[in-house]
């Protein structure tokens, strides 16, 4: 007999996280009626997520490792506040098993995965011998530990191009495509180099490189009570140095037949490592239809919306759910997804110089809604973008009955969207959104860095549009040099409008 | 008022008269510029319609309209004199600065002083927000002066590399 597992009550959620995941998760809770624990850090005192929370704790200085991965501080504003789970979001403790025990330890409900589980899919090496045992197909490769000229002679018995990647990795740090031998001692060095910095572990080790190869991920969901399914897939292979930057739901190049063998697939991976909560399961798909695990992702993902509207699932309620022990809301696995999402991730990088990330504050923020828009950020006009934690600034997801809908939906959101203050990378979605090969659905995960240019889709701006720019600009200058010539009697009418201000001239001339 | 306004690179001739005409290139232009915020604008043209938002920083304007970003300058007169004195708007020669464009860390610097660089070519690699940035030469030159070492940790506008 089967114990059914015990189900708790969960009053008040510390959010161990920030920014717009941390805002995200918040707004959960408060559908579910739960209490709310923000963290923050000496640079976060002003961010949304704080001002969201039903309660605040400050947890250390800017530097993540100092704050938001310090365990013991996020335990204490567990216990100061008396919050009964935690959620950790994605990045920081997230993918940590140590933490994941470290909470049941503590009494804590972690909304996530088991400590065992993250452990087992956190290495990858472990998590490729996991998933193979089930009959999933991996990537050829190394097992990470080895020294470099162990890596050197692996490499030629894989055959070039090959990938070095973090052990301990995850968003595409210390990872480098390497395509010939020549260039793998200095990769070795720098991936490694990334790999100490970001994870606090220098261990790399080898994957063929797939060329031509989609990145297509798959959303598990998984209770207490056996039950694991999952929710289609996400097309991620719009990328830039391994960061993601558009995602969409369904995938162009997933049929039917394609979405059923490899759901079967995601669910066997899943149930390989005794996965509960929600989670991700990571695929290459070659231009044949073959695919590969890459690896799992034991957390929320940061695309997870684009899934969410196309299943009406929300996931963040799902992980509280099963973290609760209840019976997750999908019976069945989603096979069938309904219309089109699409996700632009906004993020302070300036197209325009080789994505230089920006700092500085968002002097006008104008989001964009209306029908089939949703904005999932954490910042808003007058926040100040530092340069502790990640350049994104928001997500801009669309949803349509189809994928022409969900594009022109898209578009006309990111003509909406006004943030100025910083660069940001609005305009490469602009561009991108007018590629022939992206809206042909004719891409793989190599399109933006070898195929895609800010200029060939970019139309020069016409006489008329440059006229009423100039215009513009240069009454917004004779406005503030009158404004600035004016000492006395300044009153509520400084804001009033340039008819005015011409009349205001001609009296006191 | 007179102006000489740069957007794009595109000169454009703008006078505003005492009475609040305005004259671009000589040709008179109706305009209805409503300010809505500090820098968000509804201005109507021949009845089409725009929201535009600016900003300023150091003498350079950023004008959004429709999604689309301009940029440029605009000069009043004794503006127009100092530019003409010396030189002219964007010149191409004489000594450039590199400058850190955020806080960071230098990870590395793979040239010299002296050394001879091409258009592109990076200078410096700089982490920040978790991502190693390569700052690259705007032009060809030369490398005249390296005002930072390898290791140390650098504020937003911190001379990183002078070149000519």
């Amino acid at each position: 007999m089967v114990m059914e597992p015990q189900q708790t009550k969960i009053k008040k959620i510390l959010i161990a996280n920030r920014g717009e995941i941390a805002v995200r998760v918040i707004r959960a809770c408060r559908d579910l009626g739960i209490n709310t624990v923000a963290v923050y850090s000496d640079a976060d005192r002003t961010s949304l997520h704080v001002r969201y929370a039903d309660e605040a704790v400050h947890i250390g200085p800017p530097a993540p490792r100092e704050s938001y991965l310090k365990m013991e501080n996020i335990f204490a504003a567990a216990k100061k506040t008396g919050a009964d789970a935690i959620h950790p979001g994605y990045g920081f403790l997230s993918e940590r098993e140590d933490f994941a025990q470290a909470c049941v330890d503590e009494g804590l409900i972690f909304i996530g995965p088991p400590a065992s589980a993250i452990y087992l899919m956190g290495d990858k090496q472990m998590a490729r011998e996991t998933v193979k045992k089930a009959g999933v197909p991996v990537v050829p490769g190394t097992e990470p530990g080895l020294r470099d000229d162990e890596i050197i002679a692996a490499a030629e018995q894989i055959g070039f191009p090959v990938m070095v990647k973090a052990s301990a990795g995850g968003g595409g740090k210390g990872m480098r495509a390497v395509y010939e031998r020549a260039d793998l001692p200095n990769a070795l060095a720098i991936a490694r180099r990334e790999a100490e910095s970001a994870f606090g572990d220098g261990n790399v080790y080898l994957e063929k490189l797939i060329e031509n190869a989609r990145h297509i991920e798959f959303q598990i969901l998984a209770d207490m009570h056996g039950n694991t399914v999952h929710l289609g897939e996400r097309e991620c292979s719009i990328q830039r140095r391994h960061q993601k930057l558009v995602e969409e739901a369904p995938s162009p190049f997933v049929d039917d037949d394609l979405r059923k063998r490899m759901g079967d697939m995601a669910i066997r991976a899943a149930q390989a490592c005794g996965y509960v909560n929600a989670g991700t399961i990571e695929c290459l798909v070659d231009k044949d239809k073959n695919f590969y695990f890459l690896e799992m992702n034991t957390r929320l993902q940061v695309e997870h919306p684009v899934t969410e509207l196309v299943t009406g699932v929300d996931l963040v309620k799902e992980q509280i759910r099963i973290a609760r022990g209840r019976r997750m809301g999908p019976t069945e696995s989603v096979l069938q997804p309904k219309g089109w999402a699409m996700e632009c991730r906004i993020n302070a990088e300036d197209p325009y110089n080789n994505f230089m990330p920006s700092v500085g504050t968002i002097s006008t923020l104008l989001v964009p809604t209306g029908p089939g828009v949703r904005v999932d950020s954490g910042v808003y006009s007058g926040y100040t973008i530092t340069p502790y934690y990640d350049s994104m600034i928001a997500k801009l997801i669309c949803w349509g009955d189809d994928r022409g809908e969900a594009v022109l939906r898209m578009r006309r959101a990111l003509e909406e969207f006004t943030i100025m203050g910083l660069k940001h990378n609005i305009p490469f979605h602009q561009n991108l959104l007018s590629s022939f090969s992206f809206l042909a659905g004719r891409f793989d995960n190599k399109f933006v860095e070898d195929r895609f240019s800010m200029t060939t889709y970019e139309q020069a701006p016409s006489e008329v549009e440059l006229e009423t720019a100039a215009i513009a600009a240069t009454l917004f200058a004779h406005r503030n040099r009158q404004l600035a010539g004016q000492i006395v009697n300044r009153n509520e009418r400084d804001t009033s409008n340039w008819k005015w201000l011409s009349r205001w001239e001609r009296v006191h001339r | 008022m007179k102006y000489v306004t740069y957007i794009n690179d595109k000169k454009f001739e703008i006078e505003i008269q005492t009475d609040g005409t305005l004259l671009v290139n000589g040709e008179v232009r109706e305009v209805d510029f409503l300010t809505l915020d500090e820098s968000l604008f509804s201005v109507l043209m021949n009845n089409k319609s725009y929201e535009v938002v600016i900003d300023e920083t150091d003498g350079q304007y950023e004008v959004l309209i429709q999604g689309r970003l301009y940029t440029g300058q605009v000069l009043d007169e004794r503006a127009q004199l100092l530019a003409s004195r010396s030189g002219g708007v964007g010149v191409d020669s004489g000594e450039i600065s590199i400058k850190s464009p955020m806080p960071g860390l230098i990870v590395a610097i793979p040239v010299t002083e002296g050394q001879e660089v091409t258009k592109g070519q990076t200078v410096i690699i700089l982490e920040s927000m978790k991502m190693q940035n390569e700052l690259k030469a705007p032009r060809d030159g030369i490398v005249q002066r390296i005002s930072v070492t390898a290791g140390i940790s650098v504020e937003q506008g911190k001379l990183l590399v002078t070149m000519t």
